[in-house]
């Protein structure tokens, strides 16, 4: 069975960010929410490195591990995604999660924030596939249409790689094999626990 | 108490059944707003599960292009 994975070749990414504003616009996503963010480290210094990051869908998901009302689930695809129905807004998810992924829309008195929001791989959420309701909450369906997650799929460089994790291992190990190791696979061992043998 | 303060007391609704009757306009407005919340129904546990990627050609030819 293919697990869903992101890989993010940091060699490649030139920090366009326009994975950042084709999610955006793509799952109608409200102001002050960014499902995915493009974080540049050692900034203007050499060896500056830029990093497409968003929610990882781990394998041993420690959001899902800490959520006191049990709103996460991962699908056969490996896909963590939640249900906004049962999410009370809590905001433990923000504290466990490595890559900072959980977002929320509101900041209120007593703390209050409204429900969790996070990239959904394009997969939905827990409605009925390409309902209204799905879409409202959850944005667009693009795993259910036979389709990948769109800020993978139109990144201009290919540095964001996404789809069936032992396909895109294949496919970046080619590429080390070309130009070498370089920054590596930045957050695969945090999410997937694995080792990269490339 | 004179008659007629008698006779105004059964005509003019007073405090307790004004909140009565206004409880249950509430309930009949709840449950009109109920069925289109049904209509919304989520997924079963199987559905939500259920896996959606499939090795399309539109997927295929995202790995092709990566390859290069």
């Amino acid at each position: 069975m293919a697990r869903m994975k992101f890989l993010c070749d940091a060699d490649r990414c030139i920090e366009c960010n326009a994975c950042v504003t084709a999610c955006k616009n793509e799952h109608e996503v409200p102001w002050g929410i960014n499902r995915r963010r493009v974080v540049t480290i050692n900034d203007g210094k050499p060896g500056e490195r830029s990093v497409s990051m968003a929610c990882m869908h781990c394998t041993d998901a420690p959001c899902a591990a800490v959520c006191p009302v049990s709103c996460f689930y991962t699908t056969v695809d490996a896909v963590v995604l939640h249900s906004k129905d049962l999410c009370i807004g809590c905001g433990y998810c923000f504290y466990a999660c490595p890559f900072g992924a959980p977002q929320y829309p509101k900041v209120g008195n007593f703390g209050s924030r409204g429900k969790m929001d996070k990239c959904t791989y394009c997969a939905g959420g827990p409605e009925a596939d390409f309902s209204t309701a799905e879409y409202e909450k959850y944005g667009r369906n693009r795993l259910a249409e036979g389709k990948l997650p769109l800020c993978a799929e139109m990144c201009s460089t290919k540095s964001l790689l996404a789809g069936d994790g032992d396909i895109i291992a294949s496919i970046y190990k080619e590429r080390v094999m070309k130009r070498g190791y370089g920054s590596g696979a930045w957050g695969w061992k945090t999410a997937y626990k694995e080792t990269i043998n490339v | 108490m004179t008659e007629s303060d008698q006779k105004r007391d059964t005509q003019v609704m007073d405090r307790r059944s004004f909140f009565r009757a206004g409880g249950g306009v509430a309930v009949s407005a709840a449950a009109a707003v109920l069925p289109t919340q049904d209509a919304e129904a989520s997924e079963s546990r199987e559905e939500r599960l259920k896996a959606r990627y499939r090795e399309s050609e539109h997927v295929k030819a995202f790995y092709r292009v990566n390859r290069y």
